[in-house]
């Protein structure tokens, strides 16, 4: 069993305090990726866990014992760091046996873990290189190598993929999925990218300024983001926000829905999943993808018209910008059917696919 | 001719012009030494002579030559080892475990040598004469390990400096502790720059003269100050016999470093 604890646990360099209470709990065999902009405070937060920074308050156990005072050695983590930090000295055989022979596995037994791990990750023609001779990728797979063939209770990736080059990126992202769906190894990753984040997490750990802003899989994060920040970090294209104020509706019966106006039009909705009050400031988040193309000119409600500015072409579909009511509004369209810069477009923005954030506190107003 | 290749060959003539006035007097220096007193007094230069190793013989048959030599190696040698052996694990916490004080013990350690020789020897004159050590080797070994420790410290804390962070907290998960850190890591790591500056270091002390002018009378003399005294065997200089010596002052240094960076290389294709 090895599953993560954080409980309370601080973070201060002298007065400064970069994380505050963080709590969480990774259950065994579980991938968490933590998600952030720079500056967050979550690669502290790893290297905390790792052994490698000091933990100020709270506790981290690891398996169920308490790890704030032990040696890295002693919380049987590995870890992969950004720079892949390889031994430059040694050759790739040496990188990758130097953390057994401080375990003292026997020679015989070293040989052959080199052998699996090597062929795992196809690294036996370079075995007798030097990481100088390897290029980014290989020397990153190195890096895991020398993670892999100790067997730990815990993973620990730090920005494993950033210095790789876009298409090098994406085969390692598949490559350490693999990995886990193998090894099932207890994993927490750091990344920025939320490409990664979505796709290799069971559990993506928002943060933001050293707090957690959302813990969830990665579709509820997509699909039902707690507050403004998480709505706008997850997804890209990035979500659309158009500023509005609330009313209550006028229709007949005595639910009467709500109306939500804004500088270029106005919306009306059920209200049915929001929490809302007449009057209040309010952000409607909608996504790019969410947006319904109808034909120019046509009447009816939540309909969000203007004049195609830019188009971007993105291969099977195309982002479409263009001004409502001074605000930069994208729709994603299938670039078959994409409309021309300077041609009139209107789309359809359904109840079922907005989203709306308390515009003071940023949280979701949504009540599910 | 273009105008560029007129520049590209006025370039090529001034660094011919410079290096040569660089490189031809060691080269006299050398060619001097194998040649008879009549060959060096001569009015027109010589370039084509019979060689004689008489000049060598008689540097190499005095007593007091090879005495100074014996010394040279041991006092430089003793004094440098034992600044590498101090000095690396200083730098190597200056540059790893900064605490409140290192920026100013590197300071010291650096001012140690702002002041000059002079006003150094004349108090450690005294110190060595009251603890009945002067002109002794081990007097000679410690005063100049002050020197060569500074020297050490103060170019090591950089190069430890340079080793990536990163690469010793792989070695900590790796679970290694401090000195097996230090040990297998800093030090292959930065080995480049840490023989540089124990060379450095080596061919300070090897060259020092106004301390061991100071500091020795007969029994610790080192080489440079025996082969000053060479100028004084009379009105007559001895030119072939003074190229001799410094030809031989020169080769241990050279050998050092020669072996110090074959020794680098080799350890680096052997890995490779």
């Amino acid at each position: 069993m090895s599953a993560i604890i954080c409980s309370g646990v601080d973070k201060a360099y002298g007065s400064v305090k970069v994380i505050e209470d963080f709590n969480l709990a990774v259950a065994d065999r579980e991938f968490i990726v933590f998600l952030g902009p720079s500056g967050c405070g979550k690669s502290t937060l790893l290297r905390m866990i790792a052994g490698l920074e000091e933990i100020s308050g709270g506790d981290v156990t690891i398996g169920g014992i308490r790890v704030n005072d032990l040696e890295p050695r002693e919380r049987g983590v590995a870890m992969v760091f950004q720079n892949y930090a390889l031994y430059p000295h040694m050759t790739i055989h040496d990188n990758i046996a130097f953390g057994l022979k401080r375990m003292k596995v026997p020679a015989a037994e070293i040989a052959e873990r080199i052998r699996t791990v090597a062929a795992t990750l196809g690294l036996e023609p370079y075995l007798e290189r030097k990481p100088a001779a390897l290029s980014g990728g290989q020397q990153q797979r190195v890096a895991i190598a020398r993670a892999m063939i100790k067997t730990p209770e815990v993973f620990l990736f730090d920005e494993p993929l950033s210095n790789l080059d876009a298409k090098l990126r994406n085969h390692m992202r598949v490559e350490i999925a693999r990995l886990h769906q193998s090894l099932k190894t207890t994993t927490i990753y750091v990344t920025h990218d939320q490409l990664e984040a979505m796709t290799l997490a069971d559990r993506i750990v928002l943060m933001r300024a050293g707090a957690i802003e959302q813990v969830g899989t990665p579709a509820e994060i997509y699909g039902k983001p707690r507050t403004l920040f998480a709505a706008g970090f997850i997804g890209t294209p990035n979500m659309n926000f158009i500023d509005v104020t609330i009313a209550k509706g006028d229709g007949a019966g005595g639910n009467g829905g709500w109306v939500l106006e804004s500088a270029g039009g106005r919306f009306t909705i059920e209200g049915a999943r929001f929490a809302l009050k007449p009057g209040a400031k309010a952000v409607l988040g909608i996504r790019p993808p969410d947006l319904r193309a109808v034909e120019p000119g046509s009447a009816g409600a939540n309909l969000l018209a203007g004049t195609a500015d830019l188009v971007e072409f993105h291969g099977n579909d195309a982002l479409v910008s263009f001004l409502f009511g001074g605000i930069e509004i994208g729709a994603q369209v299938k670039a078959t059917v994409c409309p021309r810069p300077g041609e009139a477009v209107c789309f359809a923005a359904d109840e079922a696919h907005i989203h709306l954030f308390d515009k003071q506190s940023g949280l979701t107003l949504a009540t599910d | 001719m273009s105008v560029r290749r007129k520049g590209r060959f006025v370039g090529r003539f001034i660094l011919a012009l410079a290096a040569f006035s660089a490189v031809f007097p060691f080269l006299w220096t050398a060619l001097n030494a194998f040649k008879n007193r009549v060959d060096i007094v001569t009015p027109t230069p010589l370039f084509f002579f019979t060689p004689t190793l008489d000049n060598f013989a008689y540097v190499l048959g005095r007593g007091s030559v090879f005495q100074g030599l014996t010394n040279s190696l041991v006092i430089s040698g003793s004094a440098v080892a034992i600044g590498a052996i101090l000095g690396l694990p200083a730098a190597y916490a200056l540059a790893r475990y900064p605490g409140k004080w290192a920026k100013d013990i590197q300071f010291f350690v650096l001012s140690l040598r702002f002041l000059p020789p002079v006003a150094v020897a004349i108090p450690l004159m005294v110190i060595w004469l009251e603890l009945g050590l002067y002109d002794t080797r081990l007097s000679m070994i410690v005063t100049y390990t002050l020197l060569t420790l500074a020297t050490v410290i103060w170019l090591s804390v950089p190069a430890f400096q340079r080793v990536p962070r990163e690469v010793e907290e792989a070695a900590r998960v790796d679970g290694y502790g401090p000195y097996a850190i230090f040990f297998r890591i800093a030090l292959p790591i930065a080995s480049r720059s840490l023989i540089g500056a124990i060379a450095f270091s080596f061919v300070l002390v090897w060259n020092e003269f106004l301390i061991a002018l100071m500091l020795t009378t007969s029994d610790a003399k080192t080489l440079p100050i025996v082969a000053s005294e060479l100028t004084q065997l009379g009105r007559d200089v001895p030119w072939g016999i003074l190229n001799a010596s410094v030809v031989l002052l020169s080769i241990p240094p050279l050998l050092l470093i020669g072996i110090l960076s074959g020794m680098l290389n080799s350890a680096f294709r052997r890995k490779n």
